[in-house]
């Protein structure tokens, strides 16, 4: 008990610190970032880029190193998942584990209804990328989940993981590539393909081809996971 | 008064890690403190009078888009974190048969 009590203590010197350090930060974010924001972001972010969404504008030009091996993280991952999850017995296909007779029947008419419809909007919110809120990884993240509901609708369905992980692997090699086209166009690796002078509608070809191979990657990569622990629950 | 609030988000989340017996509650902990953390940057980057970061007529202050572009990573990366410790964590009990810290420890402890 006394264990507790002290831990309680530190965590509470902890937050009075961080109060202390965070009084002023309020305000001086306000002053300071307000003006650049106003006199540097706003006026070129699309303009440079040709994303009108400037997360996306950073996530895919000024800083697409960093989504790249964010990617990258999320391809170790998966393939530290399958690599634990592996069996001393050769499973080709992963089934799953799926009670025919405790399901009830609506919520399986129901995942048919709403499967063509989370499909969709994941493709939308991947294409739409550079306009609307979203992007690769929010629009793969729900792409993976319809998938997910597919399980439920056809419940013979057979996964081969090792094909998803190879298809996913290569995607990530081409993305690589085509992220580093720019060095014939622009000089530099990582940015825009497209040369700095053209319009935004222009630059706006790149960022839907990165935001959909990009969005099938992530879709693919969780899709994976899914069914990794499905196969380990069996 | 709000990043102060999110920073409680997070001492939560380690007051848990450094209390919890069983090895998938200090996963959840874990997700817990990068919650927190997710707050906290999202609650500095929001501006007074701004508005989602995408640009267009009409529009004069946005929230500051590099903290959102940041948490995308964290969110991506912590899924895949927690993923892979919680088949850890299954891996863990088909080989002793248990998932809490101290069992484990006594066990490799007698051995």
């Amino acid at each position: 008990m006394t264990k507790h009590f002290i831990i309680i203590i530190l965590l509470g010197v902890l937050l009075a610190v961080f109060t202390v350090a965070m009084q002023d930060i309020e305000v001086l974010y306000n002053t300071a970032l307000k003006s650049y924001l106003i006199e540097g972001v706003i006026p070129r972010g699309f303009v440079e880029t040709g994303s009108r969404n400037l997360v996306t504008a950073i996530l895919l030009d000024y800083r697409l190193f960093d989504s790249l091996f964010e990617a990258g993280i999320l391809l170790i991952a998966v393939s530290g998942i399958i690599w634990i999850s592996k069996h001393d017995i050769e499973e080709k296909n992963a089934q799953f584990m799926y009670d025919k007779y405790k399901t009830p029947d609506l919520f399986v008419t129901f995942s048919r209804l709403v499967y063509p419809l989370m499909l969709t909007f994941g493709f939308y919110v991947i294409v739409n990328g550079h306009l609307s809120p979203g992007g690769g990884f929010q629009g793969g993240a729900i792409v993976a989940s319809a998938i997910l509901i597919l399980y439920y609708i056809d419940h013979d369905k057979e996964t081969n993981i090792g094909l998803i992980v190879t298809v996913e692997k290569f995607l990530y090699i081409a993305i690589l590539l085509f992220a580093s086209l720019s060095i014939f166009t622009r000089g530099t690796y990582f940015t825009n393909v497209f040369p700095p002078t053209a319009s935004p509608d222009v630059q706006a070809i790149y960022l839907v081809i990165l935001n959909i191979m990009i969005g099938f990657k992530v879709a693919l990569g969780l899709w994976a996971i899914f069914t990794a622990f499905l196969k380990e629950g069996r | 008064m709000d990043p102060i609030l999110t920073f409680v988000v997070i001492l939560i989340g380690f007051y848990g890690l450094s209390t919890s017996t069983n090895i998938i509650k200090s996963v959840f902990c874990v997700t817990i403190i990068e919650s927190g953390v997710i707050l906290l940057f999202l609650n500095l980057g929001n501006l007074d009078g701004g508005t989602i970061p995408i640009v267009g007529e009409g529009v004069t202050m946005i929230a500051d888009p590099l903290p959102q572009a940041l948490m995308i990573t964290t969110i991506v990366i912590g899924s895949t974190v927690t993923a892979l410790a919680l088949m850890l964590c299954i891996k863990v009990f088909h080989h002793y048969g248990t998932v809490e810290w101290a069992e484990i420890l006594r066990r490799e402890e007698g051995k």
